[in-house]
Order: structure tokens, then sequence, then C-alpha cells
């Protein structure tokens, strides 16, 4: 036995995808092959704890590790105006595959340390008229290239960056919440009191991670900044079961779900791909591929909690199912 | 004629109001600062606690603190616009309201901005508005409007204050206390009343009401863009602006009635204070209202017609959720003034101020309309949220905080009337002056 | 102190079942409701290492969407020949249940007659948790990737084949091999194929971009292959055409500096407002200069 020729890779998972990234790709083989297992334990780790079995058997929680890469990846104020050099990001949801599972809600509230009822990212049920088929239609801050919210801001605690992410910066954020109201998708919610997970420092707040909240200041959907630089796809992306969303580069023309890896400007010429109200000018980085060719019927949507259900109960089509006694 | 007696005669006829609190007086003070307290509990309260003590909610970030800080900023600049206006105006009949006007800008040009305050999540960092300003957020352009509009309006009324702090300053037997005349003496910066010195005074003032009127336009204008320049169905509209200053107008004078009848009747003034100023108002009301309603008419009456889905939605939720609302702020809010003022056998002091009340209150409806329906109604359906989180209604606080801005504008009305007369003596002697003057020339004419 | 505990296995497994006896019992019945997954796969790098790696989970018999990987468990790699055993090395299991080693490209393997190579990875087993063992049999495959221009076309081609005893290329039959490049968030795949007669080769799309300087990660692999596993190889080359979707917006509503004319405007308005102002109180203090020039004549 030769213990000096012997390589540890002691090195988590975690940072080899870093490191990875960072260095374009030396070693990357390995992670993707195992990419199946990576998403089983990503949604595990996204959390706050983790669950361990020890070799003794015994089961224990420890605390994840830090998705920032804190201290050596943390990204100041200052850095996360600029954005990361040379990316365009776009995300791309494909209505068609998406049935309300909700792991994407749920994903993105565990990573960003959201409540129950906090959401960076909505599912509508829409009707586009009486004769169409509604469909499930998730809603996350659409990173607009002409953004209102951005040009209301009085103080610029809400940018656009080069990578085409609109962040917000809770420590400059006034709370006048006229981004709020300028927002045409409702994207934006506002911290209406104090909380104790604000109190929570042990992570320095970067306006990438958005952690902790801070009371009277505005949140949204961010792009997840801090994955990307790890070269890890948004969590919503992550969790969703279906492969609906689809995130990626437009200067590189590729975009993934995770499991599947195509050409942006292929998809969307082929599968027709839209803005939503494109007309209203705001140039969203957001793109939807139609509900045609449905993978699921929409009921299956309605396999949730009943406070769930609840949320659409002022949607037309709800209204009748519930009159049919259908739910 | 000599003027220094009659400087003088006029400040014993105006001395009471400024030497001695009645009974009624002192039992106001007592009201209004109760009120005011339990406002300042209130704002402690959403202080501490943050914004979810108040009503509301993400889909509706602006409630009826909003909605107080329009209708106090519009009094304000229809106030100013109506003072530079009837600068321009001679008679005697000017002086009478012209400080009370000029009072009542100032005052809720306080008040008014306060309540945008409230609406902050952070005011501690308040001064990150300096700090980082961005010129192309219509928040900046509104702020720097606001101070210096208020700086504006300070001056104005300070120009027209100075004559008379001098009068109060040579009028040695006033019962007021010392530290009152002291300020008098300063405040009158050592004007004698010459020709000279009143030649520039008046200059001034006539370049100052000039600015003033210009400024009440386009801080009105900014103020009406914030809700126009977004993407909202709601407030989306071109004629925004002009709608607003109408709306400011019409509530200006609303309040300006009000405040003529509550001072009249409770000083005795009604000398100063006569019919004619009522039928005035009441047709300059009755004009504005008027406008107001083709202006409302006009922007629902496009949305109707052209029934774009959002437009469309917005006008069902104001028929159905806000129906009475509705009806109380466009149609009796508008029609009654009109119908009151336009028979001239209606318009007497008490209908004329009825009608300034319905034009008030109706107005301050009108807003609410504007404000929070439209938030209610965003071009995404507000699902998959929280039930609660879909109507807006203010909660005591809001209204707690509400009613001390009033409280706090009256009060402060009460407070400056204290100090100097609530009706310009140096305003009358110019005004005797002048006519002194025409009488003599005509006299010399006639020879 | 560790070889100490080895050496006396039965004392350390005293201490071991000593320390945790309180809680051991408690725990068992967790344990035994959860089923071990125990796996081991190997990827041949392109810089010719090899990649050996272990994943170590437990998932609940009942639900099996539970999992929980077993961490900090030492996990022993050998290389095995008929009686011959060589340990290649140790290591403990992240708290994802992987414990990875890579082998350099000289490493002397134990090699039989038809080149297989035995791979094996042990997990010694404790109170709690019976000994794990995988064993995976692997020939070397060498993959060589050319991308080269001939006539103006991108072509990527493969030679795949195996060195047999005697030092001779032997070319490799029927496999199948992906393409792909490389992106920021994970692999495109560009072509698929099988390998006949020890190589293949495409022409490679003309249009994708790849980053700012064109550079483009090439990547051919083998993928679940019965016999060769895992083999990847990869090369750098600049075919890509960048084509730049930022915009230059300056001086935009949503820059951080407006639009210039927003500035005037407001510099003149301003200006404007305050001159007169400061004109004004120029005017209040002659006034009051001549008020006081009275007084001292009085």
């Amino acid at each position: 036995m030769e213990n000096n020729k012997i390589e540890k890779s002691g090195t988590n998972r975690r940072n080899f995808l870093k490191l990875g990234f960072i260095s374009t790709v030396t070693v990357a083989t390995g992670a993707s092959l195992f990419s199946n297992l990576i998403n089983e334990e990503e949604s595990a780790l996204s959390g706050e704890k983790i669950r361990l079995l020890t070799p003794e058997g015994k089961i224990v929680e420890v605390d994840a590790t830090n998705i920032n890469k804190y201290p050596e990846a943390h990204i100041t104020s200052a850095e996360s105006r600029k954005g990361i050099p040379n990316r365009k990001f776009v995300m791309v949801i494909d209505l068609a595959k998406c049935k309300n599972a909700r792991n994407c809600v749920e994903s993105c509230q565990k990573g960003h340390q959201l409540d129950y009822n906090e959401e960076f990212l909505k599912i509508q049920l829409m009707q586009d008229n009486k004769e169409a088929d509604p469909y499930w239609f998730p809603k996350p801050c659409f990173h607009c290239d002409s953004p209102p919210c951005v040009t209301v801001c009085p103080t610029g605690a809400t940018f656009k960056r080069d990578d085409n992410i609109v962040l917000v910066d809770a420590e400059r954020c006034i709370g006048c919440k006229f981004c709020v109201t300028s927002c045409p998708y409702s994207a934006r919610i506002f911290n209406w009191g104090h909380k104790d997970k604000f109190k929570n420092t042990a992570i320095p707040y970067s306006p990438e991670t958005g952690i902790p909240g801070t009371e009277g200041t505005i949140m949204k959907c961010d792009f997840c900044p801090d994955l990307l630089r790890q070269g890890e796809l948004p969590h919503c992306a992550k969790a969703c079961p279906m492969g609906v969303i689809y995130f990626g580069d437009i200067n590189e023309d590729i975009v993934t779900n995770g499991e599947e890896t195509v050409r942006f400007s292929k998809l969307i010429k082929e599968r027709s791909g839209y803005r939503y109200l494109e007309h209203l000018g705001t140039r969203p980085n957001v793109y939807y591929l139609p509900a045609v060719n449905r993978q699921f019927p929409l009921e299956r949507g309605f396999d949730v909690d009943e406070d769930i259900i609840e949320r659409y109960k002022n949607v037309d089509y709800v209204k009748e199912l519930k009159k049919q006694g259908k739910i | 004629m000599d003027f220094n007696q009659r400087k003088r005669e006029l400040v014993k006829e105006f001395s009471p109001m400024l030497e001695k609190s009645s009974l009624v007086s002192k039992l106001w003070y007592f009201v209004l600062i109760a009120i005011i307290s339990v406002g300042i509990y209130a704002f402690y309260l959403q202080f501490i606690n943050g914004h979810k003590v108040t009503g509301m909610r993400d889909n509706v970030v602006w409630g009826i603190y909003i909605i107080n800080f329009i209708f106090f900023v519009g009094i304000s600049y229809s106030g100013a616009f109506i003072t530079g206006v009837l600068h321009f105006f001679n008679g005697s009949w000017k002086y009478s309201i012209a400080r009370i006007i000029k009072i009542i800008t100032v005052l809720s040009l306080i008040v008014g901005p306060i309540f945008i305050l409230l609406c902050i999540g952070r005011l501690d960092r308040l001064h990150y508005l300096f700090i980082y300003p961005r010129i192309q957020s219509p928040i900046t352009w509104d702020i720097i409007a606001i101070m210096t509009d208020l700086i504006g309006c300070f001056i104005y009324l300070y120009l027209t204050f100075i004559p008379d702090f001098a009068i109060l300053r040579d009028t040695t037997d006033l019962k007021v206390p010392n530290w009152q005349k002291n300020v008098y003496r300063v405040l009158a910066i050592g004007y004698q009343d010459t020709t000279s010195q009143r030649k520039r005074l008046h200059k001034i003032t006539e370049i100052m009401s000039v600015m003033i009127i210009a400024m009440a336009v386009v801080a009105y204008t900014v103020l009406a863009w914030i809700f126009s320049l977004t993407l909202q169905p709601g407030w989306n509209s071109t004629i925004f602006a002009p709608y607003f200053i109408i709306a400011g107008l019409y509530s200006g004078v609303g309040v300006i009635i009000i405040t003529m009848y509550l001072i009249r009747t409770s000083f005795k003034l009604e000398k100063y204070i006569r019919k004619i100023h009522f039928i005035g108002a009441g047709i300059v009301l009755l004009i504005i209202s008027l406008l107001f309603g083709y202006f409302t008419f006009s922007e629902y009456f496009s949305k109707w017609f052209s029934h774009k889905t959002n437009d469309v939605e917005l006008l069902e939720t104001l028929f159905s959720h806000y129906f009475w609302e509705f009806i109380f702020a466009n149609y009796i809010g508008v029609l009654v003034p009109i119908i009151i003022l336009f028979f001239k056998k209606l318009r007497t002091i008490k209908s004329v101020t009825f009608a300034a009340v319905i034009a008030v209150l109706g107005l301050w409806l009108n807003r609410y309309l504007i404000v929070i329906p439209t938030l209610e109604t965003p071009y995404i359906p507000i699902q998959d949220t929280r039930p609660e989180f879909i109507f807006y209604t203010a909660s005591w606080i809001e209204y707690a905080l509400s009613f001390a801005g009033i409280a706090a504008f009256i009060l402060m009305f009460k407070l400056i009337m204290k100090f100097v007369p609530i009706i310009p003596i140096s305003g009358i002697i110019d005004q005797e002056r002048f006519e002194e003057k025409r009488i003599k020339n005509l006299g010399e004419q006639n020879k | 102190m560790k070889k100490v505990l080895f050496k006396y296995p039965l004392i350390t497994s005293f201490i071991i079942a000593f320390l945790l006896s309180n809680v051991c019992i408690a725990q068992e019945n967790d344990v035994s409701n959860y089923r071990m997954g125990f796996n081991l796969t190997t990827v041949k790098q392109p810089d010719n290492s090899r990649l050996l790696e272990v994943s170590f989970i437990a998932t609940n018999k009942k639900d099996r969407k539970d999992k929980i990987p077993i961490s900090n468990a030492e996990i022993k790699f050998f290389n095995i020949l008929n009686e011959e055993e060589v340990l290649l090395g140790a290591v403990n299991t992240s708290n994802e249940g992987i414990a990875q080693l890579t082998l350099p490209e000289n490493q002397n393997y134990l090699i039989d007659d038809d080149g297989t190579i035995n791979l094996t990875a042990l997990f010694e087993g404790s109170n709690a948790i019976d000994e794990e063992t995988a064993e995976i049999s692997i020939k070397d495959l060498h993959i060589e990737l050319n991308l080269t221009e001939i006539d103006s076309v991108k072509t990527v081609s493969v030679s795949a084949f195996t060195i047999n005893k005697l030092g001779e290329k032997i070319p490799a039959e029927e496999i199948e091999i992906s393409f792909y490049i490389q992106a920021m968030l994970s692999k495109m795949k560009i072509e698929e194929g099988t390998i006949n007669d020890g190589s293949y080769e495409f022409t490679f799309p003309s249009d994708i971009p790849g980053d700012i300087n064109g550079n483009l990660l090439v990547y051919a692999m083998v993928v679940d292959h019965d016999e060769y596993w895992n083999v990847t190889q990869n090369k750098n080359i600049k075919w890509g055409i960048f084509h730049s979707h930022s915009i230059k917006e300056k001086n935009s509503l949503w820059s951080a500096i407006a639009p210039l004319w927003m500035y005037s405007v407001l510099t003149i308005m301003l200006v404007g407002v305050w001159a007169n102002y400061v004109y004004t109180i120029i005017n209040l203090v002659k006034i009051k200069k001549e008020g006081d020039e009275l007084k001292l004549k009085i």
C-alpha cells in the first residue's frame, strides 16, 4: 500500500462543482454522471438542517453546508451590482408540463428562508378565454430588460445587472413600495413586520441571497445568483419534478432544466415561446412555452392541501368545479 | 387720514384674538391634543411593530396614508394657486381671505408629507433619498418639488406677515407675553413701512406669487405622475395631471370655504368675511366641480367605452365591491355641489358651506377609489395568496393617524391665529391708502 | 490512535458499544427501517486519471422518497486479482454519502489476461450497519478526441481502443458514444452514435456561440458501458461564434445614470426657482438694512 499515492478527494460535492464552474470545468465529468443523485440530495440540502446516518447507525441532524459558501464566496452589495460577467440569464417555463406540484414554490421558500405564506414564485391558474382550457402558470419575477421597478426606485435599492438579473439591496431599500405598485406582474413582496429569522446573522447579508430579510423592505425572486455562481440551477428549476423550468444564458444560447439541455433559440422558435404581456414593453427575460399537448390533466393540480385550493377560489373555473362538486 | 391711528384701531379690534383664549377655544385645544396623542400612540405602535399593524398588504401596498397625502398636498397646491391668483386682483374683499388661504397652503403642505412618511417602511433610512438619489424616479421629483414648494410657500407667507409683525411690534399696549413681543420684533426685521421698503416688499411679493402659481402646477403634476407613469390599468392615464390639479382645486376651495365658515362663526368676523365671499367662492367651486365632473366622467367613460380587459375588471370592482363609495364620490360628491351652487336662490352661506363639505368628502373618497381598487385589480389576477391579502381595509391605526393629521392641521391653524391676526391689518391699510390716493387723484382731475 | 483502534477491533467495538449504548437501542429501530444502498462506479477522466465513487445512501423501506446519506463512513477501495488484494485507498463518505477516490494515470493495476481490472469497495460494518461491498470489473478504454477543420468543415472525430498486454492498440467496437459541449450549468448533447472499427466522426454544428472568446469545451463520453463503465474525454477549441446579447444601455430610465436631458431640465427649473428665493432674501436683507438705518437716525 502506497499511502502517498492516494489522492483523497475529500472535498465535498459542492466545492467540487464550484471549482468545476470557476476553472471552466476540468473535472466536472463525474458530477454530471451522478446528476440524478445530486437532485435528490439538493432538495434536502437547501433547508437549514439535513439528516444524516452515522456509521454507528445513529440518525443525526446537522446544519446544511451553507449554500452561500461564506466566507470565500460572499458577494458584497457593491459586487452584487455588477452581475456575473458575460452572462445574460433567461428562464423558459414550459406550461405544458406544469401540474401545480408546488415543489418550486416550496423549494424557493426554503432556499430564501421565506415563511409558508410568502412566495417569490406564485402558481396562477390562468384561462385565456372561456373556450380555452385553463392551465397552471408559474410566475416568478420576469427580470425585465426595461424594468419599471428599477425606473421608479428613488434610492437605487433595486437595480438591473449586466447579467439580466434585477436584484434588491435590502440594506438600501427605504420601503416606499413604489416598485410594488409599478410592477405590472405583482412580483414583489414586502416585509410587513419583524420576524425572528431576520436576526440570524450567521451569514452576512448579501443582495444575491437576500438572507437574512429586513423588516420594512422589499423582497422578490432573484434568479438565485448565489447558486448560479456555483454553476447550479435556481431552486425552483432544480426542484421541479416535471422539468417545467428551464434556465440558462442567452449569450451561450443554452438552457437546461436539470435533465435536458437544449438550445434556447431553437426551443423558443419550435415551441412558439412567448413573453407574458409583451405589449407592456417591459421586455421580460422569462419566456413561456404555450400549454399545448398537455402532459397532465389540469385537475392534477388540485391534488394539494385544502388551504392551497382556497387560494384559487376566485377563479371562474374553480367556482364552476366547486359548483359541480368536483373539488 | 392718519394711518398710524387707523393701525392702532385695527390692532385693538383684533387684539382679543391674540390676547386671550375663550373656554370653547381651550376645549378645542384639549380635544385636538387628545386626538393627536392617540395618533402619536398609533404611530408608536406602527414604528415598533412594523407596517403589519396597518391594513396594507402585498397587493394594496399603499393605503389611506397615501390618499391623505394626495389630499392634503392637493389642498396646499390649490391654496398656493389661489393666493397667487388673488394677488393680481384688487379690492378690499381679497384681504379677508388671503391670509386664511395662505395659512391653509403652508399647513397642509406640512401635514401632507407626514402621511407619505407613514407609508415608508424604513424611516431610519430616509436620508438615503439624498445619499443615493436617482433622478429617474418620480418620488425624487416629488420630494424635490415638495421641499422647494414648502420653502417657497413659507417665504411667501412670511412676506405677507412682515408688515403685520411690524404693526404688532409697534403696538406697545398689546397684552401678550414678552417673548411673543420679542418674536414680533425679530420677525419684523426692522420694517418701518417707509415708501421704499413698502415698494421693495411689494415687488418681491409679486414675483413670489407668480412663482407660487407655477410651482403649484408643476408640483401637483409630479404628484399625479407618481400614479400615471406606472403601467397600472387604473392609473396609466394621460389626463391624470390636469385631473389631479382640478381635483386639488376642488378640495382646496372646499376646505377654504369650510375654514371661512368656521372662522367667521367662531370669531364673529361677519364684518370681514361676508356673504359675498361665500357666493364668490361658491361660484368658483361650481366652475371647478363642473370641470372635475367632466374629468371624472371622461376618465371612466373612456375606460368603459374602450373596455380593455383590465379596465373592465377595474370598473367591475368599482361597481360591485365599491358601489356606494363610487356613487358617493363621483355622483353625489359632484352633482350635489353643482345643484346647490347652480341656482342663485340656493346660494346661502350655510348651503355653500354644505356643498363644500360634500365636495371635500366626495373628493377624498374619489382619491380612495383611484388608489385602492386599482391596486386590487392588477394585470395578473390576485391568486395563490392569502385571502386576507386581496382586499384592503384600513386599520384603526391608520384612521387614528389620519384624524391626528386633521387635528394637527386645525391645532396649528389655531396657534397661528393666536400669533397673528387672521385678517391682515397691513392689507386693510394698504387698501385704504390705495383708495385715498385714488380719490385724491380723482379730485385733482376734477379741478 | 486510529491505528491502535484498528489493531484491536474487539476493544474498539466495545468502546463504541459502550459510548452508544444509551442511544443505540432507541435508534436501532430507525435504522432497521432503512435499506442500505451501496453503489460503486468509476469514471475515466479526461486527464486519464480514474475516479472511483461510492454512494452510500439509506432508503426508507416504506417511504422511498425518504433517503438518508451515511456520513463519515470509512470506505476502502481494493484492486483484486485472484487471491491478490491491493488497498488502493480509504476515504470517508461526505455528508452527501459520497466517497470519491482519484487514481492517477500511472496507477499500477492488477490486470488479468483479458485486460480486466477488478475493483471493490468495502464498508467494514458497525454494530448497527452490516458490512457492505460492491464490486465492478472494468476494461481500460482509451479515447482520443480530435477536433479538426477539414476543408473549413469543423469535424469532430474520436478513436477508441484498448491496449493489450503486448502494447498493441486494439480498435474498440460497438460502443455507444455521446458528444456534449459544456454550458454554464450543464452539458448539451450535440451528437450520439456508435463507434465502429475504433472510430466515429461527425460535423460540428456551425452556430454554437461558446463563451465570450468563442471557446468551446467539447466532450466525448461513454456512459454506463458494461465493460468500460464511464469514459470521458474533452478538448477546448475556438469554434464558437459569440454573439453578445447585451445591448449597451447608457443613460436609460433604469440605469444608474439618467438621460442627460433630465438633469438639464431639473437643473434649469431648480436654478430658476432658487435664484428667485435668493433674490427675495437679498431684498429682505435690504429692507432690514434700511430699517436698521432708520432706527439709528431716531
